[in-house]
């Protein structure tokens, strides 16, 4: 058998799949060669335009050297195992042979179908840059590249998911980022085998030292303004492709306060913004508690008007006061989750549902009363205001809403206590997550939940211990 | 081989253990709580004395359900025992939810009260922690009861519309001296041992009680026999019970027997006509018995003495006419030394008058000028101001009541006199007065 | 090191005003009246000198009190020294347990509440007791904002119903009286023996001795501050308002339209007083182990805080009891903790780490 029938075989008979397609074609002199690749991953105008088209001149006597030389695809490289070309037509590459030749040749021809670079949902910026990462590694790289043209900017990539192979690029820039800290991440993520990477919220639980914390110990940056300045900072970024959410460690709590809008715009308002951010995430976590605690076990909490415009709301309840917010916020979530799950036009119908009929015909009928309806809601707004961390929030809510039902404003105080205590003693590569607070980094508060301006922030953050430790300094005339 | 357990599973356990107890009390949360749902809050209490038990009667929140904002109703709950504890144990029982003090805004003393010790029946209320110090004490002209039961003018509720004449604006004009428990408790716990406390007075609409502090006396109160006129029904059941007391409700139906008062008693006062209410004059007690009413200029005189007073207004005759003076600026205090040997008490007194009525028809060019208040008028408000404290002094002396702190006083300025002055002190005092009002131009 | 310098000054300034926050003021009124303030100065005076002395000798020393007493005396000896230190610091934190009880079921639940809802309490602790003084540090690194931000907001509310010269005369009452309340309150005076276990844990740097001893000395201002206002407010009556913390801002004038916004204040706070509390346990089970020789530090805290929350539930109804007993008897083994050892401490060997000297 010809060679390059042989090894057309030896690859089919791997990749059996029907989307594996083999294109045979010969020169005007006889040439023999097939180009084999997957089908909808690569981009066949360009097959045809830089292999086929100049390989159709091929003399029949040319040597591989001379056939390579050929080819006007960039992206190219050589290939003798069968295997080398197999991962290549997987990944979305082709893998052209030659007909009497054993070597092949490898044209970069990828092109997997990737949406428009677009606007995150949950880092909007009404100032500042609006690209966003979406799902294509190769692009995002670009994204950064774009923005980080430091000659110290490194990437290590390496492949997880033993099925999926996927690729995930570290990226640093030396001298800024904590000493030894790319090849200790490298290493913990190589510990994993797993299947497949679907997201890089698999690398993240890779990462976590506690995996079962409801803490998560992964910043993760949405745009690529917002991941170049973390990694300028001194962090590492890990880029996974297929994912649109790149990972950021170390990682400490007062980032998600942190948004992108805050460096673009001034710093009294970026404070302002901060702060509210914080009184806002305490609102949304404590206040159905408080208003269940102070029902059942401190009426003096809530003021004597209010008290009375409540106890007339609640007066004739079937439920007691835990359990009727138990259920409010149960229906809260509910709708929550099948707001995002269902197709875009039933939402419509279950907004109406939900607000005007469910929440209506419920006070209506003395299910639920009116203020635990506007407590609830709140609540659910305030936690909006930090995105980011809105899977912890959430849980936080449930904890202090059931021991405050459970057992009044003492055990509220003991939860915050423990989490304290628990959160004091978490560490995201060896950066404390309650970090510049505890440990006290003085001059990390800069910019913690105060923002000062852009030249009180001249050293990148003292918790990185950077060899590089200035990132802005102003050269006097 | 004993396998070592996994430490993060025991703590998983753990936590699922801890998690599913909590939901357990969270669903039966009724383990001898006491929540919105089964709590009567208090807004008032009256206290009344006769004989030999105490009759405490709440003025008690009902919420009634509502979706569209506040639903009150308030109703009277009377208890009755040996001890303030008693009969607030009977209003727990009656009402069958557990009353809640912490929002009791409102203390009335009835005059039935006189012959007890005031400082044994508020005491309960201070030392036990029943209500917050911030609660405010009045004395009130008859029973507590029938004051509490009356229906306002100015407000759905009683207590509201008195607290409305106890408050800070009224306190800082002198025309009333609001006094809460921590006042009375302090004054219980000082070297003077002597207290006083506004004394409510209901007045018919559209009259006045004394005009103002010059002594000129207006108004009509309610006779004590026409207030209770019409109460009688309701007054027969409550001694039919023997004191048991009973519920009122206030916003009306029958009373009568068994204990229920209904709003007999308020639709017979006046003919069920609404009152309002008057805080011009102090009840004083001295060692915690009742020693008297201090008319209006004495109250005024003590007012100005123990309040921040911001407007005052004075009444006084200059030149055969009769004027009415703002009082600004008012600087006002009690100093006492001991010099030679004898106590003196100085008494000082400064403020910027204005005229702000005259009762004559004024020549409009001399309102211009109405800023300046002569020499003539000053004098006159001088020799007022003084009639005024002469009149409070003269008073405590002969009641013996140490109004003005002066044994604490002694005790913490003078220390060294305190043995030698304190059982005579109120009188070996020399009164000296440095009264200095100004015009305000 | 486990432990830096300005966690040490947080600690000294926060927990020990916090700690002082609920019956202390009360029981010195009742001890003392209006001369409240001089036993509380006594008291602080005699801490603040130990406390310097120990701050000091933290600068002639990089070794621990376990590490100082093991050269002097013996591996046996220290351990029989730090198990009367854990029996101390255990019977120290006994009666602000039952304090701590009792104000939290009068003032966090308006009605008489079930012992159930102070169990919680004992399920911190055992967690929190087993961490190590990074964690306290850390902890403290939380707290002392927390701490500053509530009590100035509790002053601002209540400094303006204070009458300071309710105070007066001063120094009036029987001295009898002002020695019964420094005995009456030294149970709550544990500070030096926390510098002393702190001691080697923390690298020393010139002027810390100042610092240390200045951190202490404003949380002493900030108790005697808080005792003044306390008293300005209650006069008389301030013995028998116990948990004073809980009643200083109830006369501001915003209360009564706003409702009881200090409530939320004294939750936050609350945190403090939690952590402040937790220390003489923490320290307790550290000692402990270190008495037994073992490093399951979570054991211990797990068997102290059983045995506790078997006390507290057996002992709740003679808390009056226990209360007279403590105060009455604990100003001994506070003059041999707080006082004797700390000053002893100089007297043991204390050669600085050759590899540091040099």
């Amino acid at each position: 058998m010809a060679t390059l029938e042989k090894n057309i075989k030896a690859v089919k008979d791997v990749l059996k799949s029907e989307d594996v397609l083999v294109f045979e074609f010969t020169s005007k002199e006889g040439k023999k060669f097939a180009a084999i690749y997957a089908d909808g991953l690569i981009n066949k105008e360009l097959l045809g335009e830089l292999v086929i088209k100049p390989l159709s001149e091929c003399k029949k006597d040319a040597e591989y050297e001379q056939i390579k030389k050929m080819i006007a695809s960039p992206e190219f490289k050589d290939g003798e195992k069968i295997k080398d070309a197999i991962k290549e037509i997987s990944a979305g590459n082709v893998a052209v042979f030659i007909d009497g030749e054993k070597s092949f040749m490898i044209a970069g021809l990828k092109s997997p179908p990737v949406r428009a670079v677009a606007e995150p949902p949950t880092q909007v910026a009404v100032h500042g840059p609006r690209e966003g990462f979406i799902e294509d590694i190769k692009i995002n790289m670009g994204l950064i590249r774009k923005r980080i043209k430091s000659p110290d900017f490194m990437v290590k990539t390496i492949t997880v998911g033993k099925k999926s192979e996927t690729a995930v690029a570290i990226v640093y820039i030396e001298g800024t980022c904590p000493k030894g800290l790319p090849e200790k991440i490298e290493k913990q993520i190589k510990n994993n085998e797993i299947d497949i990477v679907a997201d890089s919220s698999y690398i993240s639980n890779f990462m976590t030292r506690h995996p079962r914390s409801l803490f998560k110990q992964c910043g993760i940056a949405e745009k690529p303004d917002v991941f170049c300045a973390k990694v300028c900072e001194g962090r590492v970024g890990i880029v996974v492709d297929g994912s649109p959410i790149c990972l950021t460690v170390p990682y400490m709590l007062v980032e998600d306060f942190q948004s992108v809008e805050d460096y673009y715009i001034t710093s009294y308002r970026a404070t302002a913004l901060r702060i509210l951010r914080v009184l806002a995430l305490m609102v949304g976590i404590f206040l159905p508690a408080l208003y269940i605690t102070a029902q059942l076990f401190k009426i003096q909490i809530i003021p004597f008007k209010l008290l009375m415009n409540i106890s007339s709301s609640v007066a004739g309840l079937a439920l007691t006061p835990s359990v009727e917010m138990f259920l409010t916020l149960f229906v809260l979530e509910v709708l929550n989750e099948a707001s995002i799950r269902m197709p875009k036009y039933v939402g419509l119908a279950l907004s109406v549902v939900g607000a005007l009929v469910l929440g209506d015909t419920a006070v209506k009928a003395g299910i639920i009363s009116t203020p635990a309806i506007i407590i609830i809601a709140f609540s659910a707004i305030c936690l909006y205001t930090v995105p980011s961390n809105i899977e912890t929030t959430t849980m936080l809510r449930w904890m202090f809403l059931i021991v405050a039902g459970s057992l009044g404003p003492f055990s509220m105080v003991i939860l915050g206590a423990y989490i304290i205590c628990y959160l004091v003693n978490e560490q995201s590569y060896g950066v404390p997550l309650l970090a510049p607070f505890a440990p006290l980094v003085k001059s990390d508060l800069y910019d913690s939940l105060v923002k000062a301006n852009m030249f009180a922030l001249e050293k990148r953050p003292g918790v990185f211990n950077s060899d590089d430790k200035v990132r802005l300094k102003k050269n006097e005339d | 081989m004993k396998k070592r357990l996994d430490k993060g599973k025991i703590s998983s356990v753990l936590y699922w253990l801890l998690f599913i107890a909590l939901m357990g009390l969270f669903f039966t949360n009724d383990f001898g709580l006491m929540d919105i749902h089964k709590t009567s809050i208090i807004t008032a209490v009256g206290i009344d004395c006769p004989e030999e038990e105490v009759v405490v009667t709440a003025e008690v929140a009902v919420p009634q359900p509502s979706q569209s904002g506040e639903n009150i109703k308030y109703t009277l709950v009377q208890g009755s025992g040996l001890t303030i504890a008693d009969a607030l144990d009977e209003i727990n029982s009656k009402l069958g939810l557990y009353p809640k003090l912490q929002f009791c805004q409102l203390i009335l003393v009835g005059e039935t009260c006189r012959d007890k010790d005031v400082f044994r029946v508020l005491g309960c209320f201070y030392r036990k922690n029943y209500s917050e110090l911030t609660t405010l004490v009045a004395m009130c002209e008859g029973n507590a009861s029938d004051m509490l039961a009356m229906k306002s003018e100015v407000s759905d509720r009683t207590s509201e519309a008195i607290r409305n004449v106890l408050s800070d604006e009224i306190n800082k004009s002198g025309n009333a001296i609001a006094q809460n428990l921590k006042d009375i408790a302090l004054l219980e716990y000082s070297k003077s041992r002597a207290c006083f406390m506004s004394y409510v007075q209901p007045v018919m609409p559209g009259t006045s009680q004394d005009g103002g502090n010059g002594g000129n006396k207006g108004g009509e109160p309610i006779p004590q026999d026409e207030q209770q006129g019409g109460e009688q029904q309701g007054q027969q059941g409550q001694s039919g019970q023997g004191g048991q007391g009973g519920e009122q409700g206030q916003s009306g139906g029958s009373g009568g027997g068994g204990g229920q008062q209904g709003q007999s008693g308020q639709s017979g006062q006046s003919g069920g006509q609404t009152v309002e209410f008057v805080t011009h004059k102090t009840a004083f007690f001295s060692e915690g018995h009742f020693k008297g009413v201090l008319d209006d200029t004495q109250s005024f005189a003590l007012a100005v003495l123990v309040n921040k007073i911001r407007v005052a207004v004075l009444q006084c005759d200059a030149e055969d006419l009769h004027y009415t003076l703002g009082l600004k600026y008012v600087k006002s205090g009690v100093d006492l030394k001991v010099n030679n040997g004898v106590p003196e008490v100085t008494i000082s007194f400064k403020a910027k008058a204005l005229i702000q009525g005259v009762r004559v028809v004024v020549d409009p060019e001399k309102i211009m000028k109405d800023d300046e208040v002569s020499n003539v008028i000053l004098q006159s408000a001088n020799k007022e101001m003084e009639r005024c404290f002469n009149g409070l002094i003269e008073q405590c002396v002969k009641t013996d009541s140490d109004l003005l702190g002066l044994k604490e006083m002694l005790y913490k300025f003078n220390n060294k006199y305190y043995d030698a002055f304190s059982n005579d002190l109120l009188s070996r005092i020399r009164v000296k007065y440095n009264i200095d009002i100004q015009s305000v131009s | 090191m486990k432990i830096n310098t300005r966690q040490v000054c947080f600690i000294l300034f926060a927990y020990t005003a916090a700690s002082r926050l609920l019956m202390y003021p009360s029981v010195l009124s009742a001890a003392c009246r209006r001369d409240l303030l001089f036993p509380a100065l006594v008291n602080f005076v005699i801490s603040t000198l130990v406390i310097l002395s120990l701050a000091i000798l933290s600068s002639r020393t990089d070794k621990t009190f376990y590490g100082l007493l093991r050269d002097s005396m013996g591996k046996v000896g220290a351990r029989v020294v730090f198990g009367f230190f854990a029996v101390y610091f255990l019977l120290a934190a006994f009666m602000p347990i039952f304090e701590h009880e009792q104000y939290i079921h009068a003032i966090f639940y308006d009605t008489t509440s079930t012992r159930v809802v102070f169990l919680p309490f004992f399920i911190f602790t055992a967690y929190a007791a087993c961490k190590s003084f990074t964690n306290i540090g850390r902890c403290a690194d939380i707290c002392a904002p927390i701490f500053a931000v509530c009590m100035t907001l509790i002053f601002l509310m209540g400094v303006g119903e204070a009458k300071f010269v309710t105070l007066l005369p001063m120094l009036k009452e029987p001295p009898a009286d002002i020695i019964k309340g420094v005995g009456d309150t030294a149970l709550w005076f544990t500070e030096p023996c926390w510098l002393l276990m702190f001691m080697g844990h923390f690298k020393y740097r010139k002027g810390d001795a100042a610092k240390i001893t200045l951190s202490y000395a404003a949380g002493a201002l900030t108790v005697l501050f808080f005792l003044a206002i306390f008293q300005g407010i209650y006069g008389g009556i301030a013995s028998s308002r116990t948990f004073a913390i809980a009643r200083t801002s109830l006369f501001f004038s915003a209360i009564e339209s706003i409702g009881r916004i200090d409530l939320l204040i004294l939750f936050v706070l609350e945190v403090v007083l939690l952590f402040s509390l937790v220390l003489n346990i923490q320290l307790g089970v550290h000692t402990a182990a270190k008495c037994i020789g073992t490093d399951r530090l979570a054991v211990v805290s797990l068997v102290i805080n059983a045995l506790f929350a078997l006390t507290v539930l057996i002992f709740d109804k003679y808390y009056g009891a226990i209360y007279e007993l403590f105060t009455g008897w604990f100003w001994i083994p506070s003059i041999i903790f707080v006082l004797a050892i700390p000053l002893l401490a100089w007297t043991l060997k204390r050669r600085k780490n050759e590899k540091k000297a040099g």
